[in-house]
């Protein structure tokens, strides 16, 4: 037993945690929950707790299997919307085979193996989400959703629901250790952004887990829904989450050279080029859903084609302006993802296209400096603009014959996407939808 | 010349000098500038390590003594223990003599030491501080002199000190018994001036206080059996003073431990002392120089792997804040000894010690004390796994100093008494000639000399009166301590009873238990009785196996399952208990026991082989004995059987015998890795051809007599089909075959199904030795054709009747046992069938359908597709059914294409340019693995078919080992996936003619 174990037993005792929640998270990214009793946490440290590891197949599993799931007592929080009293505490888990190795198909064990490689090369990789999401009334079946209030881009709304409910989320995320830096109200009616404090890759990942369960928390208690749905408005804009991302030698931004270009080092400039490269192939991770591409090919901001341009608003690949003596934070935008990607995913496949690019010494492309909304596709073709996949069932093509996100999940964890993303796209090539109704069904 | 001088020249010689007339001169000069006599110079030099460089060295040491007028201090050591003292040292270390020729002034030390001087008398930490002008007795010292100025006086004095003890370790007549000593003061040594450094550090950071930091040592310098030169390993911590910002704490201690550090190993006027290196702190290089203990403490729960708990054992504070650096090491050491407890840390450890020692060149691996076979790191590594794996049972263990801690083994009865004596004295041996070598020049080195001077100078500087005789300890040393590993961990496992002497190590049950556990045995309790059963009693086979058991119960550990080996070996050995030659062999042959413990302890198949016919074992010495055998000379055995008896039942027993005996050779081989998949699935085959060809012979014979004959009327052959044709064949596979005869006679049709039913049943009925199914499906119309059929109706079915499916299934067929002129009128038959001129669109897409339909149809139910080795997307089936579109479209023309063998025709079709290399590289890859795969299943021998990939990890893990490569399960089935993902997208490319992956 560990020092860090023991701490969390001791908590569990002195705080009165009557339920531990042993979280994982499915390769679609929906987190997952085993509750223990007390009694049985030790054991789950030294052998972990064993169940049916096929639930991190997502919606298309088949066989059983099993595996151990192994806290990881340094995610050890306790829930603070289940009240001080009998508390509920969560701690992330490791899933792993029963002999000890690390699940193949547990999302944070792929993430723990591309950030171990990145590591092998020397370096440390951190990000940092901006993360929107709507804010809707409470569903009713049947009727198009509807937000909460009619704000705009940074508005301040006097008493809104939104403000008082950031403040209360903000505090609960503080409250179990996630920094926020940065909040306010964006473009969408009834959407929000929080902004993350950046962190290495594999706690951020978490915080991302926990982030989206703690807004759907206290949208409840406020009595409103919160959803991460990329495009829940058809005439709104839709969610993203811009991830910044850099590599740090030690302590020092690899990102970073004084006086060149950007003040960008050559190890950015192939990061990017490999981000520029790989992006179609890995669409069907960062932005993983049917609905996803409405988003992605709804205009207003939305990055549809592979470029990058410093403070350009369409731009795939996005360099923030710099500060001066702020080299430690020089870093890299992917405006792609939207906030209903599986972080561990996708921050895998992110980092292993950068990495790419560095390892085979990609040239960065010349930056985009117009709208690129705004030009003719021939003009677009001309300078070399490729497009991002249009829909699912392109982005699946693509992505099944790439040897990168092959890869960097493993042959399981891709096989596993593949089915589901596949079975998705069955599912939603089956339905008629109102458009149809209204547009055919008149006049056929 | 006079009389005196020419003695003094033979006695020179005598005295070792080679040059005398070089050190006859030097003599004279050595008095002339001295300005008086040397007493008996030659036996001086008969002291010295390396008499002429002693000798000029003294003669630089008196002139710069006479020009710095310290010429009276050397004067007075003349004919003294303290000259005799100064000589020696001159004679072994050229670079202490530097020092001196640099600073005479410490010539005067020679007298000023105690005549009987002793080795830890100096309080060397208080000594350093004092040169740089710091108070020992403050709480933090900090230097007066900072700057250059105090490292270079840090460095002389350290320097100063040096000398003492080597002085002192060189006089010593029996190097070996200082030893321990000379390791620990050098350690405190190397403390003292780390310490010196971080108070000169202090001098130039005026917010020193703000920190505490402290330097722990690590490696030998922990352990305080530090070398004269090596790199000095370090960890840094700090915790901020009281009251100070923890940020502003780390950025000062950063700032003074480099500086301390470069105190130590930054070039300069006066030389530097050593490389400080940090580099096992926690994220290695990358990491953080200076971490909080919470942050140590963190990683070490967090990431660390089991070397750096195994390099936490030596942590000790050895300069800075005290009290810092206790709580450091209170931190810390019940981590070491939980980790101990992880799964597979033992493993993890063996591994780790293996790719160090594969790191070695091969060049230097002859001559290297420290990392080289048998040198110092198999000793320590020795040690240390014992160490762990008793240590969190026994703190009396946890030492840190090698010796120390082979002691502590030794009282607690983990090690024999003979043992530990033994590695004792080699661990010596081996550390004194190391510091004799480094001592030479102040040079990091670990390798013994190649030059006959540098190896005479080694040998006269540690005790040896020859080169050879040293060199004859050398190898002994280096052979023992090989040994010595296996004995020490697995020989006290033995029971009390099978000890060989009194002086033996007995563990106790629990302790045993431990061991057992540690290396991987499942059922340590059973294991220590089968231990018992094999060694208790007086019998001779007792004590052979008493011999044997330490070391094969290590080769078990190695193997997949321990606890199943060890088991088999005793089943084994009760069966053979009779045989002499058994036991003999495993004691004289240098790989047999190795190769048994292997076998027995991966594959299932080979034990079960093994236990059926003990006498096998004797292939295990000899490696020529586990190759295939040629097929002529089977063939010709088969021949010698038949001829020697007309007794069917006698004749098919030992045909059957022979085949069982080739698969078994075969399997070990297999799992020996002396021969690869595809050439045991080509053996395999052979052994069928030669056991039906006989079986045909018999059943020919047994066919006419009872129908009165004297010669059957009518040609039979056998024909090889499916994987059997393509000599594919896995250990467990049925025989395809189909059967062709052709005869005038009237009662030819019935003569021949006859002949064919009988092969079956000769090679079906119950006997003793294994039967081999046959299976004759894929005959024209399948089951509801004539089990034997004519040339000429087989000729007709296949002109007139046949589907496109039957040409590919003859595209395999290998016509394998009977009348040779039968055979090639067959051939010529079918070859017009199965390499038309044309394949047809119709048959093409026939094919293709009946490809797509099969993949549906006959998977067995509820299993994972990706994980069938044949029928799954990229597996066998793919990969032959493109192989074999290939050879329908193009064999006509591409005569190399007319082969029965997959990988034969897949080359074929890559030398036509019928597929590109590429995408025949993928299928290979894909089929050959698979092939290994499907093998290694055969001879793990859980599975009843070797067709499904286990979903177990661990098993999967065995698989790797059987089939001789290093992944692990997971990786394995990370290969298979993306094999059979490339060879998939090749099939349909090629196979299917589909554009996109969809």
């Amino acid at each position: 037993m560990d020092k860090q174990q023991e701490y969390v037993l001791r908590s569990v005792e002195e705080r009165d945690i009557r339920f531990i929640r042993l979280w994982f998270t499915d390769v679609l990214g929906i987190l997952k929950s085993v509750a223990i009793a007390p009694a049985e946490l030790e054991n789950a440290f030294s052998e972990g707790i064993g169940f049916d590891g096929s639930a991190v197949e997502g919606l298309t599993r088949v066989y059983e299997a099993d595996m151990l799931a192994k806290p990881d007592p340094s995610t050890f929080q306790i829930l603070p919307w289940r009240g001080a009293e009998h508390g509920v505490a969560r701690m992330f888990c490791d899933i792993s085979t029963p002999d000890g190795e690390p699940a193949l198909s547990d999302p944070r064990q792929v993430l723990k193996r591309n950030l171990d490689r990145a590591s092998d090369l020397g370096f440390t990789f951190y990000t940092h989400p901006e993360i929107e999401f709507y804010l809707l009334e409470k569903p009713q079946p049947g009727e198009l959703p509807k937000p909460v209030d009619k704000a705009g881009y940074f508005d301040n709304v006097p008493r809104g629901t939104a403000h008082n409910f950031r403040r209360e989320a903000i505090t609960m995320l503080e409250s179990m250790g996630i920094s926020v830096e940065f909040s306010h109200h964006e473009a969408g009616p009834g959407q929000n952004e929080i902004d993350l404090r950046y962190a290495d890759a594999l706690t951020m990942a978490d915080n991302i887990m926990t982030f989206r369960t703690v807004i759907k928390e206290v949208a409840l208690e406020q009595g409103v829904f919160a959803s991460f749905m990329p495009k829940p408005l058809a005439d709104g804009p839709g969610s993203g989450m811009h991830t910044h991302m850099s590599l740090f030698e030690g302590d020092r931004n690899a990102f970073y050279e004084a006086g060149a270009d950007h003040q960008l080092s050559p190890v950015a400039r192939q990061f990017m080029a490999g981000l520029l490269q790989y992006a179609p192939e890995i669409s069907a991770i960062t932005n993983q859903y049917v609905n996803s591409y409405k988003r992605l090919w709804g205009g207003a901001e939305a990055p549809s084609f592979v470029c990058w341009g410093s403070n350009n608003r369409s731009a795939l690949v996005r360099i923030p302006i710099h500060k001066p003596g702020k080299g430690q934070s020089t870093r890299v935008e992917y405006r792609a993802m939207d906030s209903a990607a599986n972080p561990y995913l996708a921050f895998s496949v992110l980092l292993s296209a950068g990495l790419k690019g560095i390892e085979e010494g990609l040239e960065l492309p010349d930056g985009a400096e117009d709208d690129v909304w705004n030009l003719s596709p021939a003009e677009r073709k001309a300078m070399g603009y490729q497009a991002l996949p249009s829909s699912l069932s392109q982005a699946i093509e693509v992505m099944e014959r790439s040897e990168l996100v092959a890869e960097t999940l493993g042959e399981r964890v891709f096989d596993f996407v593949l089915r589901n993303k596949r079975a998705e796209w069955q599912a939603y090539r089956a339905q008629v939808t109102p458009y149809e109704l209204e547009q055919y069904l008149p006049v056929l | 010349m006079s009389s005196r001088e020419v003695s003094l020249a033979t006695r020179l010689r005598r005295a070792g000098v080679s040059d005398t007339e070089r050190a006859l001169s030097l003599i004279q000069q050595i008095e002339h500038v001295a300005g008086v006599g040397l007493e008996d110079p030659a036996l001086a030099v008969s002291y010295l390590a390396d008499p002429e460089t002693g000798l000029l060295q003294l003669l630089r040491l008196a002139e710069a003594a006479r020009d710095s007028g310290h010429l009276e201090d050397l004067v007075a050591l003349r004919d003294r223990r303290a000259g005799a003292r100064l000589g020696v040292l001159l004679g072994a270390s050229v670079a202490l003599g530097d020092f001196l020729v640099r600073h005479p002034e410490y010539i005067a030390d020679f007298d000023a030491w105690p005549e009987d001087d002793a080795l830890g008398t100096v309080d060397q930490r208080r000594v350093l501080l004092e040169a740089v002008g710091a108070d020992p007795d403050a709480d933090v010292p900090v230097a007066s002199m900072a700057g250059s100025d105090g490292v270079a006086a840090m460095r002389v004095a350290y320097r100063r000190q040096l000398m003492r003890v080597a002085a002192v370790d060189l006089f010593e007549d029996v190097p070996a018994t200082v030893f321990p000593a000379v390791a620990a003061v050098l350690a405190d040594l190397a403390g003292a001036a780390l310490e010196a450094g971080l108070a000169i550090a202090r001098a130039d950071e005026p917010d020193h206080a703000l920190t505490r930091l402290a330097i722990i040592g690590m490696g030998k310098c922990g352990a305080r059996e530090l070398n004269y030169v090596s790199d000095v390993d370090v960890i840094f911590a700090a915790e901020p003073a009281e009251g100070a910002e923890d940020d502003v704490s780390l950025k000062i201690a950063t700032r003074l431990a480099a500086a301390a550090s470069r105190a130590c190993d930054r070039p300069g006027p006066e030389p530097a002392l050593w490389q400080v290196d940090a580099n096992l702190r926690p994220e290695g290089k990358d990491g953080a120089l200076v971490r909080g203990i919470g942050s140590h403490q963190a990683y070490y729960e967090r990431w660390a792997q089991t070397w750096e708990f195994q390099a936490l054992l030596k942590a000790r504070p050895i300069a800075g804040d005290p009290e810092v650096g206790q709580h450091y090491l209170d931190a810390m050491s019940p981590l070491v000894w939980n980790a101990v407890e992880r799964d597979g840390f033992v493993e993890s450890a063996q591994a780790m010690r293996r790719r160090v020692e594969e790191h070695v060149p091969a060049h230097e691996q002859e001559r290297q004390i420290k990392l080289g076979p048998g040198g110092l790191r198999d000793v320590e590594f020795t040690i240390q796994l014992l160490q762990l794996v008793h240590g969190r049972h026994d703190p009396s263990l946890r030492s840190r100093t090698t010796l120390d801690a082979l002691a502590a083994l030794r009282r607690g009865g983990y090690v024999g008494r003979p043992d530990a004596a033994k590695m004792d004295r080699s661990y010596r041996q081996l550390r004194v000639w190391e510091h004799r070598l480094q001592l030479r020049k102040l040079q990091r080195t670990h390798l013994m000399p190649v030059d006959d001077a540098d190896k005479r100078v080694l040998a006269r500087a540690s005790g040896f009166a020859t080169v050879e005789y040293m060199e004859e300890v050398w190898h002994d040393i280096r052979r023992d301590v090989r040994a010595m590993h296996l004995e020490m961990f697995y020989r006290p496992l033995l029971p009390v009873m099978a000890s060989l002497s009194a002086d033996e190590a007995r563990l106790d049950d629990a302790a045993a238990r431990d061991r057992l556990a540690a290396v991987g045995f499942d059922d340590p309790q059973a294991a220590l009785r089968h231990i018992t059963a094999l060694t208790e009693g007086v019998s001779r086979r007792a004590a052979i196996q008493r011999q044997l058991l330490p070391a094969m119960i290590g080769w078990f550990a190695q193997g997949a399952d321990p606890d199943s080996g060890l088991l088999a070996f005793r089943k084994l050995s009760e069966q053979l208990k009779d045989a002499q030659w058994y036991l003999k062999l495993l004691r004289d042959s240098g790989s047999a026991a190795e190769r048994l413990a292997r076998l027995l302890s991966t594959s299932v198949y080979v034990t079960d082989a093994l236990l059926a016919s003990a006498e096998d074992v004797t292939w295990l010495g000899d490696t020529a004995a586990l190759s295939p055998r040629a097929p002529e000379r089977l063939a010709r055995e088969a021949d010698a059987i038949l001829t020697r008896s007309d007794d069917a039942d006698q004749c098919i027993t030992a045909l059957r015998g022979l085949r069982r005996r080739e698969l078994a050779r075969t399997a070990a081989a297999d799992v020996l890795g002396i021969i690869d998949s595809v050439q045991a699935a080509a053996s395999v085959s052979t052994a069928a051809d030669v056991l039906i060809a006989g079986a045909l012979r018999i059943a020919s014979a047994v066919v006419a007599r009872e129908e009165g004959m004297d010669d059957l009327p009518i040609e039979f052959i056998v024909v090889a089909m499916g994987r059997y044709g393509g000599s594919e064949m896995s250990y467990t596979s049925d025989a395809d075959v189909q059967f062709v005869f052709d005869g005038d006679h009237p009662d030819a049709a019935s003569l021949a199904v006859k002949v064919a039913k009988r092969i079956q049943r000769l090679l079906k009925q119950v006997n003793p030795q294994p039967a081999l199914e046959i299976d004759a499906d894929l005959r024209p119309e399948g089951r509801n054709g004539p089990l034997a059929r004519s040339l000429a109706s087989s000729t007709e079915y296949y002109e007139r009747w046949s589907d496109p499916w039957e040409a590919q299934a003859l595209l395999r067929a290998r016509p394998c046992a009977g009348s040779p002129e039968l055979l090639e009128r067959f051939t010529a038959m079918i070859d017009a069938v199965r390499y038309p001129a044309e394949l047809p669109a119709s048959a093409l897409k026939q094919m293709r359908t009946l490809k797509a339909r099969m993949e549906s149809e006959r998977l067995p139910r509820g299993v994972d597709p990706r994980r069938h080795l044949k029928l799954g997307p990229g597996g066998l089936s793919d990969v032959e059914w493109t192989v074999q579109l290939l050879q329908l479209q193009h064999a006509h023309r591409v005569e190399a294409l007319r082969t029965t063998r997959t990988r034969e025709a897949l080359h074929a079709a890559v030398s036509a340019e019928l597929i590109s290399a590429e995408d025949a590289a993928e299928l290979d890859e894909a089929w050959v693995l698979a092939t290994d795969l499907r093998g290694a299943l055969a001879l793990r021998g859980r599975e009843r078919t070797p067709d499904v990939l286990p979903g177990d990890t661990r098993e999967l893990k065995v698989l790797a080992e059987i089939m001789n490569v290093r992944d692990t399960g997971a990786e394995l089935l990370d290969r298979h996936g993306r094999a059979t993902r490339h060879a998939r997208a090749v099939t349909e490319r090629v196979f299917f003619g589909w554009e996109s992956g969809t």
